[in-house]
C-alpha cells in the first residue's frame, strides 16, 4: 500500500514520504507569467516589397526598351531619304553630281526613289550627255568581255591536261 | 493547471481514462497556436511549465532554473511548427529541457568555481536544498523521476504521460531512485 502512495497518492500514506513531499514542496515551481514575443508569425512584407520593384523596374526597363527602338531609326530613315527629295526641291542644278558620285548612305537606303526623280530632273543636253557617257561604257563592256573570253581560251589551248581530256572525250 | 490539479485527486483507473483525453487536449492547444492562438499556448505553458521547471531542477542550480523555463518556453513557442506529432508535445519539450541543461554546463565549465559557490550556499540555505542535493547525486533516471515526483507534486501516471516514458519505466525509477535516497538520507542522519 506504502508503494501505491508514492505511485499514485493512493492508499496508506507514507509518513517519510510526506515528510520528504511538505520539505521539497518549497522548491516547487511558482507560477510565473510568460512574456511571448508581440508577433509569431513572419513578416513577408519586406520580400514582397523587394518583388514588386523588381517587377516595376523591369516593366519599366521593358517600356523604355520599346519606346527607344520605335523612335531611333526614324530620324536616320527621315535625313537618308529628306536629302535628296530636298536637294530636287530647291536646286535642281546640283543633282547631278551628287548621282555620279553618291554618298554610302543614300545607295543603301532607296534605289526606287533615286530612278524616280532622276529622269524627270534632267534636261536635254545633260540627257545627251548622259547617253553618251553610257554608250562610252557599253564600249568599254564589250571590250572587257572580248578579253575576259581571250583570257578564258588561252589557258585551254596552252594545257596538255585539257588536250587529252578532249580528246578521250571525243574518243 | 486545470489538467493538472484535477488528475492530481483521480484514481488509477480515471487517470487511465484521462490520458488520452489530454492528448487530445495538448493537440487541439499545439493547433490552436499554430493557428495564431496565443492564449493556448499560455494554457501549455500552465500545463508544462512544472515538468520543465522539476527536469531542470534535477539537473542545474536553483537560481538558473526559472530563467531556462522561460528561454525554453520562448524556444518552443518559435519552434513549435517543428514538432510534427501534436500529441508528443511533452515529450518534446521534455528534451529540450534536458538538452537546454546539457548545454548550461557545457557552457559554464569555465565557470566552474561559482557554480560551486552557488551549490555550497543553495545546500546551506534550507533543508530542503539539502535534500535536493542528494537527490542530484543519484542516477539521472532516478533523480528526474523523483524530483518530478516529490518537488513538484506529480503523481506516476501523471510524470510518465508527460515525459512520454512508459508507467513500467517510472515506476522502477520511483521505487529504486527512493530507496537509495532513503539509504543517503539514513546515512545523513547517522552523521
Amino acid at each position: 500500500m506504502k508503494d501505491d502512495y508514492l505511485w499514485d497518492k493512493t492508499g496508506q500514506p507514507d509518513p517519510e514520504i510526506q515528510k520528504l513531499e511538505e520539505i521539497l514542496g518549497t522548491l516547487r515551481y511558482q507560477p510565473w507569467p510568460l512574456e511571448l514575443p508581440v508577433s509569431r508569425r513572419r513578416s513577408y512584407f519586406p520580400l514582397l516589397a523587394i518583388a514588386a520593384s523588381l517587377l516595376l523596374a523591369l516593366f519599366a526597363a521593358g517600356v523604355w526598351l520599346q519606346v527607344r527602338n520605335q523612335t531611333a531609326p526614324q530620324p536616320r530613315e527621315a535625313k537618308a531619304i529628306s536629302t535628296p527629295s530636298s536637294v530636287e526641291e530647291k536646286k535642281p542644278e546640283q543633282i547631278i553630281p551628287k548621282i555620279v558620285a553618291p554618298s554610302p548612305e543614300v545607295i543603301a537606303v532607296n534605289h526606287k526613289h533615286r530612278h524616280r526623280s532622276v529622269p524627270t530632273a534632267l534636261s536635254t543636253r545633260e540627257r545627251e550627255e548622259a547617253l553618251l557617257a553610257k554608250q562610252q561604257l557599253m564600249m568599254a563592256l564589250r571590250l572587257t568581255t572580248e578579253k575576259l573570253s581571250l583570257v578564258h581560251r588561252k589557258p585551254q589551248n596552252t594545257t596538255p591536261a585539257n588536250q587529252i581530256k578532249n580528246q578521250h572525250r571525243v574518243g | 493547471m486545470y489538467a493538472t490539479a484535477d488528475m492530481l485527486l483521480m484514481t488509477p483507473e480515471a487517470h487511465a481514462a484521462e490520458q488520452p483525453q489530454e492528448q487530445a487536449v495538448e493537440v487541439v492547444l499545439v493547433r490552436g497556436v499554430l493557428d495564431g492562438d496565443r492564449d493556448c499556448f499560455a494554457r501549455l505553458y500552465d500545463l508544462y511549465a512544472p515538468l520543465v521547471h522539476g527536469i531542470l531542477l534535477a539537473r542545474v542550480p536553483r537560481a538558473e532554473v526559472d530563467d531556462l523555463v522561460q528561454d525554453i518556453f520562448l524556444h518552443a513557442y518559435k519552434k513549435l511548427h517543428t514538432l510534427r506529432d501534436s500529441a508528443a508535445f511533452g515529450p518534446w519539450i521534455a528534451m529540450i529541457a534536458r538538452n537546454r541543461a546539457v548545454d548550461f554546463h557545457r557552457r559554464s565549465r569555465e565557470m566552474v568555481e561559482i557554480n560551486d559557490e552557488l551549490r555550497g550556499s543553495e545546500a546551506h540555505d534550507s533543508r530542503a536544498a539539502e535534500i535536493l542535493e542528494l537527490i542530484r547525486s543519484l542516477p539521472e533516471a532516478y533523480r528526474e523521476t523523483l524530483v518530478l515526483r516529490l518537488v513538484e507534486g506529480m503523481t506516476g501516471p501523471e510524470i510518465a504521460a508527460r515525459t512520454g516514458l512508459t508507467a513500467a519505466s517510472v515506476r522502477v525509477n520511483l521505487h529504486r531512485g527512493m530507496k537509495q535516497l532513503r539509504e543517503k538520507l539514513g546515512f545523513m542522519e547517522g552523521l
